[in-house]
């Protein structure tokens, strides 16, 4: 492999690991979008989603993306439940309480689910493996094709619901403007519900697809819930193509630096990551590509 | 003894003020107690103590851009890691070619300060690209900050000795840590006190309340701002400094530790953000909860604790101080107000 | 306002009855069920064993009667549990109080021996925390050891009397800083005459300072990075095989199969430093040249891993060796699959040895190599508890678990006190520490011989393969079960 060889490989990497991003951060990027709440134990609700598939893919061998069938249902119900107990009391309120709150909750779940579940690493295992070569070495991993292709259904499932059925609309109006929403016969109090539900079946799923492809212990979701933010960032919140776009910008920085710099590459990768979400933050705060909400006027 | 009560009550200590000043006369004369036999001071119990009055500078520090100016960072451990980061390589002798021989074996104290300097420059540079940003978008950027400078330090191997870690000199002098955190944590608290019946914390205030105003009358937002920001950055790389020469070693992971900034912003909004007694009050009631009833909770502290955040942040978000009743508190709905207009609705709590 | 008063005061009202609940760190309302008063000839113990039967019992009646001294004056404070005075009055609590005192069962223990005094040793272990799986197998290793002492050994011989042994445990939530000052109260409070050390070479790093600081003995056998070595200490003895010694046999077992080139990748933290250092050293001395070193951060998911994994199928060099904890471990095989990366072998720091290894992995998991300090398949034969099959059955009885190299190593630190206070014919700081310098023996967990920086150089690192998966040793020969299959990753062709 010379090269371009390599590069090329770096490439293919940071948009199969881009695509799966995107759908990993669009339930933070909703919730944030609609209802105002930074949640912070995102990468609680994908690990769990992740413990849900192991479970699943252990005691029963269901593959992993089969379990999506069971998991989006499941996640469904747990984010509505969450909803009602806890997350409605912390929208509409300043930001710093939604923080700390989801803070909270994040270290809870990372507890919980050590006490049950021990802090051994866990993987699942799936049929769809294999490399396709195409030349030299380089090549696509099977797997990761498959995540990709399950985020982009899901993330083009997400986009029709929200741009074409009544719902959806209602979730985008209440976005923009509460008031208004309310004014014309919208339940925000059921929207809010609905949105973080369907937020976290998302999350979940997410958690679901990349457990074949790398460990899965309590303590795995800070490390994506900053990720989840810096893509935030850069896409705009709620912004579903944006989000696609930032996830693989996100791979493709991460991975062609990681690659391509010898020795402390994956260290470099991952501080470039957030180095461009300090960047982004700083030039362009609304996001590379706007979002849910129009720009806040500064 | 007129005298003292006139100066007491025109310095408008008050009864905060008094408790402040009792306190100082137990402490201060606390390790003459030093007696390990006699199971009274003892070692671990100036090193318990002056672990939490790290605490308390540090929430103190944070609750300056926090509170005071009410730019919430989320980042803020950064200063703590660069100051920490500072003291250890100078006084040390990093593997780097380059670096020039008058840069190592430094002693303690001039290392401190200058870790603390480093701490201060690095916050102007930062300051001036986020403190242009509001909000969560601040609060973003600095946790996006505090992450890559963590990677940065491990990357950066022959200076800092990357993911291996630097060993400082040891040094046991419980006594001597326990005054000088000791000091440090008094001199911020009476910094605190003093900036905020000055112009400049009036000013700070108004930034706070209402920026945009602020500016229209003419004051120069930005060099409020940074200057807030620096010295707390200034006397939280002092802090990194002071706690990596007790512990003798500092790896990217132990100096950068998210948690850090947590406990900052939890501490001070328990007891108050924006209030001179509110950090000192939360860093030792977390302090005094962790040590004494987590103990008995071991499997479930963790969760206890994550539980707890969640009480106090919905139960009571002016703090301890809003509770009893301290009008600097800063209201939380205001701060939300002045960024997103649009939003607010009738379900926010009043001040 | 109103609502913040309440929610403080409930608050407020819960921690305290959260303080008041039965522990080992806070005093409680205690009623005596007797009272005694001190005779010649008496000793806490020997009070123990009278009321209760168990010679271990005693730090409950000293914490009894120290309970009730603070409100009552005819009860004397007890400061050091080994000196009470003639004329004392004691408070003797009831059997179930002191049961929940002490956080045990009292009248296990064979009431026959009694014991000249009782060693007191302190530990902070993780109970809780990322490293909590791992601190509970070192103090399972520690009380093992602690109940061979005292209900079979009869006590260390110090000269002609027996001491049994205590350790008081705290939880070091995994946390560098909390782990420092526990030690510190152990030491300074709890006086402690010897220390044994937590799990992982970072928290080794800040308590073994702490004791080194107060000149106390401390004894380890879950850190090994070489930077805790070479600091100077005097009284740090750590009896696991050190880092840089963790892939020896394996590169050994590839220079003689003819393998010429290395690819290295590690978690950038002190002990996979250590380890991928000494393994570049071994490639020097061997013979084979390291084509690459490429360090990923703590925490490392696969968006971290699959770079390196590209970077080194491009390298192609003939072996791979690398990682850092179980977690990375497992992502490196999964990555290394989903890209097809085929080094002729695989050597994880950090893997095949645990059973949640192959479990998780399944057949991707085999002809993996990986060290290991420990096996209870090895041969040695040791003076105290013998064989590591013998010390497999043993543990497997008391815990109903299958013991790791972190409780075997742990048991090992037990076994070096043990045998250097016992040679000493001391418990003095001085005298065993020049008997720890001294020593030379072998356990069930292998030799053990410090040079003079503490580190152990007589025991080798073993390393192992799964083979139809299960973690088989393979190297060096003397601890060898089977022979090394030099065979392609079961994701690649032959």
């Amino acid at each position: 492999m010379n090269l371009s060889d390599l590069i090329l490989q770096a490439v293919i990497n940071g948009i199969l690991i881009g695509g799966f991003y995107a759908v990993m951060m669009l339930g933070f990027s909703v919730i944030w979008g609609v209802m105002g709440v930074i949640n912070l134990a995102h990468g609680e609700f994908l690990m769990v989603g992740a413990y849900l598939t192991w479970v699943l893919n252990r005691q029963y061998g269901i593959d992993p993306f089969i379990a999506l069938i069971v998991v989006l249902p499941a996640m469904f119900l747990l984010g509505y439940i969450f909803q009602r107990i806890l997350i409605n009391r912390i929208i509409e309120r300043p930001f710093l309480i939604a923080l700390l709150v989801t803070y909270g909750l994040s270290v809870a779940m990372a507890s919980t689910v050590k006490l049950i579940y021990k802090a051994d690493p866990r993987v699942t295992d799936t049929a769809l493996t294999g490399f396709w070569n195409l030349s030299d070495g380089v090549g696509i991993p099977a797997t990761k094709f498959y995540i990709l292709i399950a985020a982009l259904i899901m993330m083009a499932g997400l986009y029709l619901f929200l741009q074409y059925t009544r719902l959806g609309k209602s979730i985008r109006a209440a976005a923009q403007n509460k008031e208004a929403a309310r004014m014309v016969g919208i339940e925000i109090g059921q929207v809010y519900a609905i949105t973080f539900a369907i937020c976290i079946a998302l999350t979940g799923a997410a958690g679901a697809l990349i457990s074949p492809t790398t460990s899965i212990f309590p303590f795995m979701g800070p490390v994506l819930t900053l990720k989840a933010f810096a893509i935030t960032a850069m896409a705009g919140l709620g912004n579903i193509p944006g989000a696609l776009m930032g996830g693989i910008i996100l791979g493709l920085v991460e991975n062609l630096i990681a690659t391509l710099v010898p020795g402390v590459g994956s260290n470099l990768g991952i501080t470039s990551s957030f180095i461009l979400l300090v960047v982004v933050l700083v030039t362009r705060p609304q996001g590379l590509f706007g979002g849910l909400k129009p720009a806040e006027a500064r | 003894m007129a005298t003292l009560t006139l100066t007491w009550q025109r310095l408008h200590l008050g009864r905060w003020g008094l408790l402040f000043v009792v306190l100082l006369l137990v402490a201060v004369p606390l390790p003459q107690f030093f007696a390990p036999e006699r199971n009274l001071v003892t070692d671990s119990l100036l090193f318990s103590l002056t672990q939490m009055f790290i605490l308390i500078t540090l929430a103190s520090n944070w609750n300056l851009t926090g509170g005071l100016t009410g730019y919430v960072d989320f980042g803020h451990a950064v200063f703590f890691g660069v100051g920490a980061y500072g003291t250890g390589i100078l006084m040390g002798q990093p593997g780097w070619e380059p670096w020039p021989e008058a840069l190592t074996l430094w002693s303690f104290w001039p290392a401190m300060l200058v870790g603390g300097i480093v701490a201060a420059v690095f916050a102007v540079l930062l300051g001036s690209a986020t403190l242009r940003l509001k909000g969560p978008y601040f609060s973003i950027a600095m946790l996006g900050t505090f992450v890559a400078m963590r990677e940065l330090v491990r990357v950066v191997r022959p200076l800092t000795g990357g993911g291996l870690g630097m060993t400082l000199p040891p040094y046991l002098n419980r006594p001597l840590f326990y005054y000088l955190t000791l000091t440090l944590a008094g001199l911020v608290v009476a910094l605190m006190w003093w900036i905020r019946r000055t112009e400049f914390g009036s000013t700070l205030i108004a930034i706070r309340e209402d920026e945009v105003g602020a500016e229209m009358r003419g004051i120069n937002t930005t060099l409020h701002k940074i200057t807030a920001f620096w010295i707390a950055a200034f006397l939280s790389g002092l802090v990194g400094g002071i706690w990596a020469y007790q512990n003798a070693y500092i790896d990217p992971d132990v100096v950068f530790l998210p948690n850090r900034t947590v406990d900052m912003v939890m501490m001070t909004m328990l007891g108050g953000l924006g209030t001179v007694a509110g950090p000192v009050i939360g860093a030792a009631t977390i302090y005094w909860l962790r040590d004494v009833v987590w103990s008995n909770l071991l499997l479930f502290h963790q969760i206890a604790e994550g539980i707890l955040l969640i009480i106090i942040v919905l139960g009571a978000p002016e703090g301890i101080m809003g509770v009893l009743g301290d009008r600097s508190a800063t209201s939380l709905p205001r701060l939300w107000r002045k960024w997103f207009p649009s939003t607010s609705s009738e379900s926010e709590q009043p001040a | 306002m109103k609502r913040g008063i309440k929610v403080f005061t409930i608050m407020a009202l819960l921690a305290l009855v959260f303080s008041l609940l039965p522990g080992q760190t806070l005093a409680q309302e205690v009623t005596c069920d007797s009272e005694v008063v001190v005779q010649a000839d008496d000793w806490l113990s020997k009070i123990a064993e009278k009321f209760y039967g168990d010679v271990l019992a005693f730090p409950a009646i000293a914490q009894a009667t120290n309970a009730v001294a603070a409100d009552d004056e005819s009860y004397t404070t007890i400061e050091n549990v080994d000196l009470i005075e003639v004329g004392w009055k004691l408070c003797v609590p009831s059997t179930a109080d002191a049961e929940a005192m002490l956080n045990r069962s009292i009248g296990a223990a064979m009431a026959e021996v009694e014991f000249d005094g009782i060693i007191r040793i302190g530990a902070a272990v993780s109970e809780t925390g990322s490293l909590a799986q791992a601190g509970e197998d070192t103090r399972e290793g520690y009380d093992l050891w602690v109940d061979f002492v005292n209900h079979e050994y009869g006590g260390i011989q110090v000269g002609d009397q027996r001491y049994g042994v205590e350790i008081i445990y705290y939880d070091d939530e995994s946390d560098a800083d909390t782990a420092a000052n526990l030690v510190e109260r152990l030491i300074s409070e709890d006086q402690v005459q010897f220390m044994f050390g937590p799990y992982s070479s970072g928290l080794t790093m800040s308590t073994s300072a702490v004791a080194e600081q107060h000149n106390i003995i401390f004894i380890e056998g879950n850190g090994s990075s070489e930077t805790l070595f070479e600091r100077g200490f005097q009284n740090l003895f750590a009896t696991l095989t050190p880092a840089s010694f963790y892939t020896r046999s394996a590169m050994d077992l590839f220079a003689a199969s003819g393998v010429q080139t290395v690819a290295i990748a590690y978690e950038d933290e002190p002990f996979s430093a250590s380890v991928l250092a000494g393994t570049q050293i071994w490639a020097e001395e061997l013979g084979m040249e390291v084509l690459a070193v490429e360090t990923y951060p703590r925490g490392a998911t696969v968006a971290e891993i699959d770079p390196i994994v590209t970077k080194l199928k491009a390298l192609n060099a003939d072996v791979f060796v690398g990682g850092g904890h179980l977690n990375d471990g497992i992502a490196f095989v999964r990555s290394a699959k989903s890209l097809e990366y085929c080094p002729q072998a695989m050597v994880l720091t950090a893997g095949p040895n645990f059973p949640e290894f192959a479990e998780e992995l399944g057949a991707d998991a085999e002809n993996v190599l990986g060290p290991t300090q420990w096996e209870a398949t090895m041969g040695w034969v040791g003076a105290y508890l013998g064989t590591p099959g013998e010390y497999d059955r043993r543990y497997q009885a008391m815990f109903n678990s299958v013991p790791t190299y972190q409780s075997a190593e742990s048991t090992a630190v037990g076994l070096a006190l043990h045998a250097a206070i016992e040679a000493a014919g001391s418990m003095e700081t001085d005298a065993v520490r020049q008997a720890l310098r001294d020593l030379d023996i072998v356990t069930f967990y292998g030799p053990i011989n410090f040079d003079d920086t503490g580190k152990n150089v007589a025991k080798p690192m073993a390393s192992g393969q799964i083979q139809d998966g299960v973690f088989t040793v393979v190297a060096p020969s003397d601890a060898a079960v089977a022979d090394f299959k030099f065979e392609p990753l079961s994701w690649c062709d032959g």
